[in-house]
């Protein structure tokens, strides 16, 4: 290995700018996720032509019935799809970082069965009461996410402490039990069932113009003060004590992650439903990617998160269509081999 | 020596993990340029001893000053700035480069608004050149072996600049040639910044070799404190490890060795 004895721009002491890496890879992922994205647009249950598409777009064409599936389905949809992707995927990183394995996700505290048990009771709801609740779903979705939020954080709390394998315990506890009481809800209904299973599995088809404005600053705020921790979560690495000799106050910091990244979750979880394998799998393939510096690693996964879920989205939606399949079944599809494959790999070359 | 210039003080210092008291009355003084020696038998509260100096576990009772403060009224990014400790072994979660995990010495440093500047990358390379770890930079912390690890590890510890140095049995998987090397390094520094080391040895004729200072505990209190030949003596190994060992002098230096 030669090292220059003189700094230049981009070799500092055989340290590579990490800025100048990180400036080239995400903005290599932008141009995808436009790409993807533009690709995506073409396909539905009315394919439309790209040229069609250019100039639905560069004319911001609504009055007719082309360019309101354009700006009202699709690009609604996209924004979604690529929030939600961004978000699994950046938590999940996160959370991988900070509980220092790699088989967390960011349903690991349980706010994924709270936030299922808020949208199921609705759904319930709406056919025991007759009334329609379907637009306030996302508001129970978000309070039975933040009830488990409190629970795992009660449960696990001692005196002054956040000890990591309480939190864990506490929220497979939490997860299991509310499990438990949507197994039961789904026993018990007959019609409601297939609303209550698509939201399981997750659904971007509701999205539209409103939701995205009330996702977007929590997604960019919360992502932002997750990238900020970085090299925090760089030092977690080496371990808990020794994190502690480098100055960073543990408890602290896993509270605060835990706690943006919960709240990010229960966020956009709310609007979306269950998609799962994005947040497990995403992080994995970042840092095979890029290394595991959360510096560039956080953001590139969130983008390959938003990537994936776009072409997932349209999978899903473009499939069989006109029927939909659930995102969530698409997404475990394509990251179940993959996630074998890279935990074949792991085992082979002793990698992470 | 003056009191004005201790590094490290420890007064009545007692501590227990619950129920179980595991140091008593620890009275212990360090002084600029020491090389301290912390021996003793498994479970005699040696490594109990380096994490209350190092600041992650706080005493009952007692007090523990650096640089004449109390060590807990000093804001953890400040301590990092004053301690760093070379761990007996650790498992880093994930693959980072070993320049990488250097660097991570620098971490109490950072600004985080304003990011780190050349000299944390500057520092962080000499780190490695002193340790012979420069030409492993680029390799993955799980690509490299046991000895090669336990160098990086101390690149890292000196990467962080701190005044007092604090080692758990640091060469278990050097070999002798970079036992040497890095006793050499270790003594260097010694006459630069750093102000004192601190160590664990199991190994009674490295900690012999290695320290101007022992400090021989046995059931949580300290049995005898002094430099090698005041300590390393058949009467105080046959008390405290209750075993018989044969205890003759190094060939060249005038410290003692102990053989089985």
């Amino acid at each position: 290995m030669k090292y220059s004895s003189k700094q230049s721009k981009n070799n500092l002491y055989g340290y590579p700018n990490w800025r100048t890496k990180a400036f080239f890879v995400l903005s290599f992922g932008f141009l995808s996720i436009l790409i993807i994205g533009f690709i995506g647009l073409n396909f539905g249950t009315i394919s439309i032509q790209p040229q069609k598409i250019f100039s639905i777009l560069w004319h911001h064409k609504t009055d007719d019935s082309l360019g309101l599936i354009i700006w009202e389905l699709r690009i609604p949809r996209l924004i979604m799809a690529m929030l939600t992707g961004m978000t699994l995927a950046g938590v999940g990183g996160a959370f991988q970082g900070i509980l220092r394995n790699p088989l967390a996700d960011p349903y690991i505290l349980g706010v994924s069965a709270g936030a299922a048990l808020g949208a199921c009771s609705s759904i319930a709801l709406q056919y025991v009461t007759g009334l329609y609740l379907m637009h306030i779903l996302p508001v129970f979705a978000l309070l039975g996410a933040f009830l488990s939020i409190l629970l795992v954080y009660l449960f696990s709390r001692k005196k002054n402490h956040l000890p990591m394998t309480d939190l864990l315990l506490a929220g497979v506890a939490v997860n299991f039990f509310f499990s438990a009481l949507i197994t039961i809800l789904l026993a018990v209904s007959s019609r409601e069932l297939h609303s209550m299973v698509f939201w399981l599995m997750g659904d971007l088809s509701t999205a539209n113009w409103q939701k995205i404005s009330l996702i977007i600053l929590p997604v960019f705020l919360g992502s932002f003060l997750l990238i900020f921790s970085s090299l925090e979560l760089n030092a977690m690495a080496l371990g808990e004590e020794e994190a502690l000799h480098l100055g960073i106050q543990t408890e602290k910091l896993r509270l605060k992650i835990f706690l943006i990244g919960s709240v990010m979750i229960a966020i956009v979880v709310s609007f979306t439903g269950l998609i799962g394998f994005v947040g497990l799998v995403i992080p994995h393939i970042a840092r095979l990617v890029v290394g595991p510096d959360h510096r560039i690693m956080l953001p590139v996964s969130a983008l390959i998160g938003a990537a994936f879920l776009i072409f997932c989205d349209t999978m899903a939606r473009t499939i069989i269509a006109p029927t939909e399949i659930p995102i969530g079944a698409i997404t475990a599809i394509i990251g179940a081999p993959l996630f074998i494959h890279l935990l074949k790999r792991r085992s082979e070359t002793n990698e992470y | 020596m003056n009191i004005k210039e201790q590094v490290i003080s420890l007064e009545d210092v007692n501590f227990s993990y619950g129920q179980q008291a595991v140091l008593h009355d620890i009275n212990l003084s360090v002084f600029p340029g020491e090389f301290i020696g912390i021996i003793g038998p498994n479970g005699s509260g040696k490594t109990t001893l380096l994490k209350l100096i190092s600041g992650i576990l706080s005493p009952q009772n007692g007090q523990i000053l650096l640089f004449h403060q109390d060590i807990s009224r000093i804001p953890r990014k400040k301590l990092a700035k004053m301690i760093s400790v070379v761990p007996q072994e650790s498992y880093i979660t994930y693959n980072y480069k070993v320049k990488e995990i250097v660097f991570m010495g620098r971490i109490p440093y950072i600004n985080q608004w304003q990011g780190e500047t050349i000299s944390d990358y500057l520092i962080s390379r000499n780190a490695m050149e002193k340790t012979d770890s420069l030409c492993h930079a680029d390799k993955g912390i799980h690509q490299i072996s046991g000895g090669e690890m336990q160098r990086v590890y101390i690149a890292r510890a000196l990467a962080q600049s701190p005044k007092i140095l604090m080692l758990d049995e640091f060469a278990s998987h050097l070999d002798l040639n970079y036992k040497y090397e890095i006793i050499k390094i270790l003594k260097e520094t010694l006459k630069e910044e750093v102000k004192c080391i601190i160590s664990v040895f199991h190994d009674l004729n490295l900690a012999s070799y290695c320290a101007d200072r022992l400090i021989l505990l046995s059931h949580g209190r300290i049995e005898k404190s002094g430099t090698p030949l005041e300590v390393i003596n058949n009467q105080n190994i046959k008390k405290v490890y209750r075993s018989k060992a044969h205890i003759i002098q190094h060939p060249e230096l005038a410290i003692p060795q102990v053989i089985m």
